[in-house]
């Protein structure tokens, strides 16, 4: 359940009675900084490392994705297939990482819509502002309200066996957290000076929304949209998994895990171990971004975060 | 700093609230020796749970139904026995009739007698189209049904038809139970049955289970297992793994499953019962490249039969080129059975026109090789097979897109997909493919959903239908064979094998061939009623 | 201030509170439900197949004729939507497609059991992560700590079916001493001894997948108080570090921490969705998977309904239990 933690929650009784800069000597803060770029650097080459992976390891080995072999069912580890073979004989190595792309394609698509969505909305509220942006941020806590997992299945479970379903229904359910993340972001800018400025020196409104607040949206918005990846992974293989979300014949890490339940009845334990070693490090790669990403943004924009 | 502790001693409490009722939880859960199961009970699990308990909506058609009896059963070697008859049915000379005396002293769950109106009121109900009984389909030759005395049925039929004792499996309820007009699906029977069999229906929780107790009036005398609880767990994983952990006292599971955990769960045995339970992948003549003949004759030569019973099967099955199976041996037509050949199948496409593209997917003219196959993923055994069946079709060059649909999805279109689809019994093969295969059945539901015609076909299974003698309709039946090879309308893949694991605690098991109906009416327990718990 | 004048004021607080998000749940749930309906009403799915079944192949072009205007689906999409939502308001939840009884008898009978999982669940939970938050924040850098927040990680990114999977391999095949399916033994009666022993597994499984952002949370929000005035203050008083951990720093670091519990409402419920189908639990969040496979719109509809309900009122309550907690914050709604 990798809901992403950009609304850190931030403890609203304790502004009070904290004096602005007063850290203990030699603690978490400095510590975290380093660790928090260590985190990103780790993390970001372990994403590349795994979309390299999913990219060229099906293609060097040529999956066949429809191809099964009956010579070779339930076949554990070994040097012809490190990650051994499935029920009908597929090599796990190839189709667990063609999973990965399948699924990281599908998450990175749902990463795009929820961005646009989310970018869109947060920004229109954010530039309304006043009761029209109140409205839009309840609207907001609705689409939260619902359990993203269960409206996910209401609309594939309407138009079943389509993927786009699958892409629609995560997201446009993800979108949320982006459009928390933009409207901040506007808010914040619209009450720099350097915003103020180019207002009252004469720019139009359009002017203003080109130059200044929208370069200003995008960095936060494409990260925000990078660190829903995970989630949107971890939604595909939940839906597979339950028999709602993509096809059983395509490669996907869901689709695999799906098998996992036979699986471990029988000891083929790794059709369940390596499809998770791939998902937790998706997941964990990420992490290191929204590590750094976390503390990066912690300093400055800790109140505007706790929305 | 007094205010301060209060609050902070207010704000412990929930804490330790939540941590005394974990170590409560954690008390409670340690293990503790499982219910104290009484002998003469037993708990089934079953993958499938009937939508309702009519039999003329289907219930217990073949028998075995545990609720109702029919007037004949079938025994161990697929024989029609007196059950409500009183003796074998006699038929006139002409074949046109057979009659039927009763056996007396037979009364209904209810209390009330069984006698011949109840006989005419169940077999009138089935031929009344208003309703609309399913099984109607398998009574076409039955014109009508007379009580000659209380005790006494005259069944009068439009042709001769050489198997009808088997025919009346069909389940007997009580007169009053079928004198409401309207549809049979309207009828009270659907979820409070009555009938005469040898246990009766104590409680259905639709969705979950099913409890059945010994009907001490049973005509055979009261079963000694006296009471059944049927757990309907549609997941084949599920059941596996409650069977495992020795909550049940049987179940039915995909055969490499029931291998792999035979040896876990321990008490049980594996029980692998061979079946005229054939898995087809339909050929629906509405889609241009199924319908093409040499798509047909080509697919049913590129699939590796063996290999996928061997794999996908745990070697649980024998091919299937026809449906008729090889467990009736005198019936089988050995030149219909389509050899694994790749070869001639990629030969015959090339003559037939279908020239492979660059991607390895053959066309003709501006026709794809293409066709979607759908199947219901809930059934790992059909999912497997659709899989295997796409990727053979591939080495010749057909595409075949696969889709994972419920029911609900596929029936709509059977009539224009490809669907892999299951059924057959082994006890009237001659009637089962006119079912399927005969173009009079066309586009009838499951009956034949592709609309396969084939005049040959036609004849030989008509001829069989009303042959005279059992070498006569053996000799047709072999010929209907030839034909539909000759242009088979489906590509049969595999009479599936049944496997059960079963506690080990009662006496009385017989093995049987089954058809395709199969879980906790068919299965080990299909004479159930004959068990006796050992002590 | 007196503490009657603090209590009357807080008790208004609660009030406006309540009554506020009430107003704000209205709505809200008001426009979930016309969405979900608009997104059947648009979607290629006819209910007319699931009215006949099996038998819209047998049933005439006329008796489908008939049972679409009975049914009234050919009206407009809105008069459609005024009549169920009007059925929703009198109560009528409708019939479920996929268990053959009325939606409400299937809530009836399934909530509670998912109510009994997801509490037992969320305390697990809760005591997991905060012993375990506690002990890392208490020794931070040391390796209990360094090895909480890499386990907290490695679990963040593992669904909990696969926590489920992990769990079943244990108990079903290599360890069997807990059962690993189901509410009860096949056959027992629902008894207080065999529920619990079933609901050990899921509830554990519930629990600790939803732990690692729980943990993380106590952790960082303890090492934040422990910079505050009071418990600085503590420690220059000489107390124990034990006292000023657990009495100073825990209580500051706590109210947040219901808040957080509060809004991961809805991942429980998806939690519990998943858990549920593992290990065959007969609740609520397990017949939505019933539900979906089958196209059973009514239930679908309606647990639809029940779950953004409950996560209204989930968050509700955390306000709630942290006004009444704290008396620093003030209800701002």
């Amino acid at each position: 359940m990798a809901e992403l933690d950009l609304r850190r929650p931030v403890v609203r009784a304790e502004e009070p009675w904290r004096p602005a800069g007063r850290r203990r000597p030699g603690t978490l803060r400095a510590r975290a900084t380093w660790t928090g770029r260590g985190r990103l650097v780790a993390g970001l080459v372990a994403l590349g490392l795994l979309v390299a992976g999913a990219v060229l390891i099906p293609w060097l080995g040529g999956l066949d994705q429809g191809a099964v072999d009956y010579a070779a069912v339930r076949q554990p580890p070994s040097l012809a297939h490190p990650f051994g073979t499935d029920a009908v004989g597929r090599d796990l190595f190839l189709r667990a990482f063609a999973g990965l792309g399948v699924s990281l394609t599908v998450a990175a698509s749902c990463a795009v819509i929820s961005t646009v969505i989310g970018t869109l909305y947060g920004a229109v509220s954010g530039l309304l502002g006043g009761w029209p942006d109140r409205l839009l941020m309840r609207a907001v806590d609705g689409v939260n309200a619902v359990p993203h997992l269960l409206l996910g299945i209401v609309i594939v479970a309407l138009y079943r066996g389509s993927v786009l379903a699958v892409i629609a229904s995560i997201g446009l359910t993800h979108w949320t957290t982006v459009a928390r993340v933009v409207r901040s972001e506007v808010l914040s800018l619209r009450s720099r000076p350097f915003v103020d400025a180019a207002i009252s020196g004469g720019a139009s409104r359009r002017r203003v929304l080109g130059r200044h607040l929208l370069p200003a949206v995008v960095p936060p918005a494409v990260l925000s949209s990078v660190l829903i990846l995970p989630h949107a992974v971890w939604h595909e293989t939940a839906l597979s998994f339950l028999g709602l979300g993509l096809p059983p014949h395509l490669a996907s890490l869901g689709n695999i895990l799906a098998e996992g339940r036979q699986a471990v009845l029988l000891g083929s334990w790794w059709i369940v171990v390596f499809p998770s070693v791939l998902l937790a490090a998706t997941t964990l790669a990420v992490a290191g971004v929204a590590a750094w990403w976390r503390d990066r943004s912690r300093p400055r924009r800790r109140s505007e975060l706790a929305l | 700093m007094i205010t301060v502790r209060r609050v902070i001693t207010v704000r412990f409490v929930p804490v330790a609230v939540v941590a005394a009722l974990a170590l409560l939880v954690g008390a409670c859960a340690a293990p503790t020796a499982g219910p104290a199961t009484d002998p003469a009970s037993m708990v089934l699990a079953d993958g499938y749970e009937p939508d309702d308990l009519n039999p003329l909506l289907g219930y217990g058609e073949e028998g075995a139904s545990k609720l109702y009896d029919g007037l004949t059963a079938l025994d161990a070697d697929r024989q029609p026995q007196p059950n409500l008859a009183a003796s074998a049915p006699v038929a006139a000379p002409d074949g046109l009739s057979w009659t039927v005396s009763l056996r007396p002293g037979v009364t209904f769950h209810d209390g009330t007698t069984f006698d011949a109106a109840d006989v005419v009121a169940t077999y009138r109900a089935v031929l009344d189209p208003a309703k609309a009984a399913t099984v109607a389909s398998g009574f076409p030759m039955l014109r009508d049904v007379v009580a000659v005395d209380p005790a006494t049925v005259r069944f009068d039929l439009s042709s001769p038809f050489l198997l009808f004792p088997g025919r009346l499996t069909l389940p007997i309820v009580p007169a009053e139970q079928v004198a409401a007009p309207g549809p049979a699906s309207d009828l009270a029977l659907g979820t409070k049955p009555v009938g005469t069999g040898p246990y009766r229906l104590v409680e259905w929780r639709q969705g979950s289970s099913m409890v059945l107790e010994a009907n001490p009036a049973y005509h055979g005398g009261t079963p000694a297992v006296r009471r059944i609880t049927i757990v309907f767990a549609t997941d084949d994983n599920t059941r596996a793994q409650r069977v495992v952990a020795g909550e049940f006292d049987g179940t039915v599971l995909p055969p490499a499953l029931a291998r792999g955990i035979a040896g876990q769960a321990q008490g049980m045995v594996l029980r692998e019962h061979t079946s005229a339970d054939y898995r087809t992948i339909t050929m629906p003549f509405a889609n241009p490249v199924t319908a093409d003949p040499a798509i047909r004759q080509a697919l049913n030569r590129a699939v590796n039969r063996q290999g996928m019973i061997d794999a996908l099967l745990a070697g649980q099955g024998t091919p299937a080129s026809t449906p008729v199976p090889p467990v009736l041996p005198e019936e089988v037509e050995p030149a219909a059975q389509f050899p694994f050949d790749p070869v001639a199948a990629n030969a015959l496409l090339d003559t037939a026109g279908w020239v492979r593209g660059a991607d390895g997917v053959r066309s003709r003219g501006a026709l794809p090789a293409r066709f979607t196959l759908m199947y219901n993923p809930a059934d790992t055994v059909r999912r497997d097979l659709a899989q295997a069946f796409a990727s053979d079709a591939r080495t010749i060059g057909v595409d075949v897109r696969l889709e994972g649909l419920g029911w609900d999805a596929i029936e709509p279109r059977m009539g224009a997909d490809a669907v892999v689809l299951g059924g057959g019994n082994p006890f009237d093969t001659a009637f089962k493919s006119w079912q399927l295969l005969a173009s009079a059945n066309a586009a009838d539901g499951f009956n034949n959903p592709g609309s396969y015609r084939n005049a040959a076909v036609d004849q030989a299974l008509g001829a069989a239908l009303a042959a005279p003698d059992r070498a006569t309709r053996a000799a047709e039946l072999r010929r209907f064979q030839l034909a539909y090879a000759a242009d088979p309308g489906m590509v049969f893949l595999t009479f599936l094998g049944h496997s059960y694991l079963t506690r080990d605690r009662f006496d009385g098991y017989r093995p049987v061939v089954e058809p395709h109906t199969h879980g906790t009416t068919w299965g080990p327990w299909w004479n159930v009623e004959r068990w006796t718990p050992r002590t | 201030m007196s503490t009657a004048t603090v209590g009357r004021r807080r008790g208004r607080e609660i009030g406006t509170l309540v009554a506020w998000r009430l107003g704000v749940a209205v709505p809200v749930v008001a426009v979930v439900a016309t969405a979900v309906f608009l997104l059947a009403a648009w979607s290629p799915f006819d209910p007319i197949y699931q009215y006949f079944g099996a038998g819209v192949f047998s049933a005439g072009d006329a008796a489908i004729a008939n049972a679409r205007v009975q049914l009234g689906l050919d009206d407009s999409v809105w008069s459609q939507l005024g009549r169920w939502a009007g059925g929703l308001l009198s109560g009528d939840l409708g019939q479920s497609l996929s268990f053959r009884q009325p939606v409400s008898t299937v809530v009836g009978q399934r909530l509670p059991w998912t109510l009994l999982l997801v509490t037992v669940g969320l305390v697990v939970a809760v005591v997991i992560s905060l012993v375990a938050g506690v002990t890392a924040a208490w020794r931070q850098g040391g390796w209990v700590d360094r090895g909480v927040t890499a386990v907290g990680h490695t679990l963040e990114g593992l669904p909990p079916f696969v926590l489920a999977l992990g769990a079943i391999a244990v108990f079903a095949v290599a360890w069997p001493v807990l059962p690993v399916a189901g509410l009860t033994d096949a056959g027992a009666a629902p008894t207080v001894d065999q529920v619990t022993r079933h609901l050990v597994l899921p509830a554990v499984v519930l629990g600790v997948s939803q732990t690692p952002w729980l943990v993380l949370h106590v952790r960082s929000s303890l090492l934040g108080a422990l910079d505050e005035d009071h418990v600085t203050g503590a420690r220059a008083r000489g107390l124990p570090e034990r006292v000023v951990m657990l009495r100073h720093a825990l209580p500051t670091a706590l109210l947040p921490f219901v808040t957080v519990l509060g809004n991961r409402l809805p991942e429980l419920v998806t939690g519990a969705v998943l858990v549920e189908t593992v290990f065959s639990w007969p609740g609520i969040a397990a017949a939505v998977v019933t539900a979906a496979l089958s196209v059973d719109f009514p239930l679908l509809a309606a647990l639809t309904l029940l779950t953004t309900a409950a996560v209204l009122l989930g968050a509700l309550l955390a306000d709630v239990a942290v006004l009444v907690l704290d008396p620093r914050v003030s209800a701002d709604g």
